[in-house]
């Protein structure tokens, strides 16, 4: 395997399960902080999407999205609530507010 | 409504370590079942889990007798009159699970709380036939739950609010970490992996790759425990393609597997259980 395909095939994965994290919340299937939760202590994942994209910042998970939208398609599509977190300064951990509030 | 005494209905996989959980917070609980080797090897997997929590030292052996004792194997409804909380975990068919809660309700107070472990079956569709529907919570643990910390405690369309209440106060109580969810297909947990699931799948066909160098480059990312291909021969190839019918049913294409895990169950590889799926284990 490739550096870059290395690269595609992580984000892939961590991008696709963001994206169904942050679908929950637009559904209200639950909160941020509970899906977080949930998805350390039901799948065992290191650490929560949502708190996973406000430490990469979501500046730069946005410009990955946009990138593989351009590639796959809709599937990538970003979604508003993200647009609208970043459009307004949002963009994780280092701005001190993302998803959750630090 | 504070629970002194639970029952698991099914002693299988989920039901034994459902109810070992519970006696370990120290709860009376019935384990019940219609087959009685079924029930005999449910209870041999219990005090397996206690031995071993023994020989780690994480309990004595005098406390883990006691625990055991908590546990009442039976076939029938003998006692329920008192069970505060019945938690089904029977095979997932609907009508099944629907048929069991219906006879338990005649065994139980008006007052008892009821729960299914289902894993993708609509909460709402469970309680359908019951006469207290608002009584019914999804009450999802995860396998093997004697380890997994999580529960999804989920409404259904009829739930009262004193119900979720209940069964959240209860899995805290028995030192599990509750988080409430919506009803919806799939529900949370394994919605949002099976998302993930999916795309490495189809990454695998895009870039060429292979399951061995896909679960080595995600597991050494540290980004998921294990990777995706040994998580699904775990899983069972069988359940996690029927997870992802119901979740492409409900949310569309995005949660398709892909043709090479409906080829592998084909050839009867179906996962660790049967000795091969994408890996092949031996003994
Ligand atoms: N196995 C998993 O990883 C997992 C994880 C989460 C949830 N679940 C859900 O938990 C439930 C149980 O799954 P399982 O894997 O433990 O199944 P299983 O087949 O291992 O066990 C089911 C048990 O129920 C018993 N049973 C059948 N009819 C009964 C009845 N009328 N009354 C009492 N007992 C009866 C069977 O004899 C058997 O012992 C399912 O709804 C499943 O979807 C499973």
């Amino acid at each position: 395997m490739t550096k870059d395909q290395e690269t595609e095939l992580l984000d892939r994965f961590s991008l696709a399960v963001f994206l169904e994290a942050v679908r929950c919340l637009d559904e209200n299937v639950s909160t941020a902080k509970e899906i977080d939760i949930a998805m350390r202590a039901g799948a065992g994942l290191p650490e929560g999407p949502l708190g996973h994209a406000d430490k990469l910042g979501l500046d730069k998970v946005l410009a990955r999205l946009q990138a593989l939208q351009a590639q796959y398609g809709e599937r990538f599509q970003p979604p508003e609530r993200l647009l609208a977190l970043v459009a307004a300064g949002r963009t994780g951990v280092e701005a001190g507010r993302g998803f959750l509030d630090y | 409504m504070y629970v002194f005494k639970a029952a698991v209905l099914g002693a299988g996989t989920m039901g034994a370590e459902i109810a070992q959980v519970i006696s370990l917070s120290g709860l009376p609980v019935v384990l019940k079942d219609v087959d009685p080797a079924q029930l005999e090897r449910g209870m041999e997997h219990i005090r397996d889990i206690y031995a071993r929590r023994v020989q780690r030292g994480r309990i004595s052996e005098h406390d883990a007798q006691d625990r055991i004792a908590l546990v009442t194997p039976q076939l029938d409804y003998q006692g329920f009159s008192d069970v505060d909380l019945v938690i089904e975990a029977v095979p997932e068919k609907l009508e099944l699970k629907q048929a069991v809660l219906g006879e338990v309700e005649g065994h139980v107070a008006k007052t008892a709380l009821l729960a299914t472990n289902t894993s993708a079956l609509p909460v709402t569709e469970v309680g359908a036939k019951l006469h207290k529907p608002q009584r019914l919570v999804g009450m999802h643990f995860f396998f093997p739950a004697s380890v997994m910390k999580l529960v999804e405690v989920i409404a259904g369309a009829q739930t009262e609010d004193e119900a979720v209440d209940s069964a959240v106060e209860f899995v805290e109580g028995i030192r599990r970490i509750g988080v409430r969810v919506r009803e919806c297909p799939g529900f949370l947990v394994n919605r949002i992996l099976m998302a993930g699931l999916a795309e490495v799948f189809r990454a695998e066909q895009d870039l060429g790759l292979g399951p061995k160098e896909i679960d080595a480059a995600v597991a050494a990312s540290r980004l998921a425990p294990m990777g995706p291909y040994a998580l699904a021969d775990a899983l069972g190839l069988d359940i996690a393609q029927d997870v992802s019918e119901t979740l492409k049913a409900a949310y569309g294409e995005r949660f398709d597997l892909g043709t090479r895990i409906t080829a592998l169950i084909a050839e009867g590889k179906r996962g660790a259980k049967t000795g091969a799926g994408f890996y092949t284990y031996t003994g």
